[in-house]
């Protein structure tokens, strides 16, 4: 009883029709969090005492950081479990989110470079938690690369699901980064656990971008699931019905 | 307004770090579009050559 849920997200038709009714549930959400974090960090936070407001990148770098390392989890776990129950909807979910996470990960590196010009004087450093960000870009853009090298899809799922799963060490290793070593990146202004270091006019706006891109997430891998399942199916008598709808 | 868009001197880094995240938000939904268009489209064309469903 308790794992029917689990058996129905494993049949394409079921997943095909639910990512197609649940998009809106998640883009207009995404679209409302997104503006309401955008009037805040722009308009109502104050200016930060140091950084004046060259501290307001953080609305985009923040939240964009924080979607290369939890596009990367979700695509790691997916993998896995594709691997492990040879579940052709796991395996959409992690081919579906890799270019979501590469481009939010290229976007955290830009803006990240466009913040650390005023505030440390240089673009870029071979500092722990920039290189290590670095990697995981390299990471989604190997997973891509061996995927496409395959023309079998099922062969391809398999070879980048271990890639996928051997790379999510390096997701501790860049969270963790600026503990464990000494960096030029400042450490995390919003901890799970524990006081933020900014005032509430400063980290609602943030908290507010952070859950808006990742519901943002959500719609575009519900979009591209749909594509990724379909491409799955041979033939299937629910196809026709589907490409219609 | 002037104010504003001269974010206190820091706007050559505050407006491009801007744009190029809504760039990139705006790729993904054209990226996302354009793959499940492709994919109805192949679909399509399987089953038209395929003929018979199962």
């Amino acid at each position: 009883m308790a794992w029917t849920w689990f058996h129905r997200l494993a049949s394409p038709p079921h997943v095909y029709r639910l990512s197609a009714r649940l998009t809106p549930w998640l883009a207009w959400p995404a679209a409302l969090l997104i503006v309401a974090g955008l009037i805040g960090g722009l308009w109502l936070a104050p200016p930060d005492y140091q950084q004046g407001d060259g501290y307001r990148i953080i609305y985009v770098h923040a939240p964009s950081a924080w979607m290369s390392l939890f596009v990367y989890t979700t695509m790691a776990v997916a993998a896995g479990i594709g691997l492990i129950w040879r579940m052709k909807v796991a395996h959409a979910v992690a081919a579906a989110s890799a270019p979501v996470g590469a481009s939010f990960t290229f976007a955290a590196l830009v803006t990240g470079s466009l913040w650390g010009k005023p505030m440390w004087g240089t673009y870029w450093q071979w500092d722990p938690r920039l290189t290590s960000e670095l990697i995981l870009l390299f990471l989604y853009l190997g997973y891509m690369g061996l995927r496409s090298a395959f023309d079998d899809t099922q062969r391809a799922d398999r070879a980048s699901a271990v890639l996928a799963v051997v790379g999510v060490i390096n997701v501790p290793i860049i969270h963790f980064s600026v503990v464990w070593w000494n960096s030029l990146h400042q450490a995390p202004s919003l901890m799970y656990l524990g006081k933020p270091t900014m005032p509430p006019s400063m980290y609602v706006p943030l908290l507010l971008m952070l859950v808006g891109f990742t519901l943002f997430y959500g719609a575009v891998l519900l979009v591209r699931l749909r594509g990724e399942v379909l491409s799955r199916e041979r033939a299937a008598s629910w196809i026709r019905e589907a490409v219609r709808t | 307004m002037k104010h504003f868009l001269d974010m206190g001197g820091y706007w050559p880094f505050v407006w491009p770090a801007y744009a190029v995240t809504f760039a990139v938000m705006a790729l993904n939904i054209v990226w996302a579009r354009r793959l499940l268009k492709r994919s109805r489209k192949e679909a399509l064309r399987r089953l038209t050559i395929g003929g018979t469903e199962k």
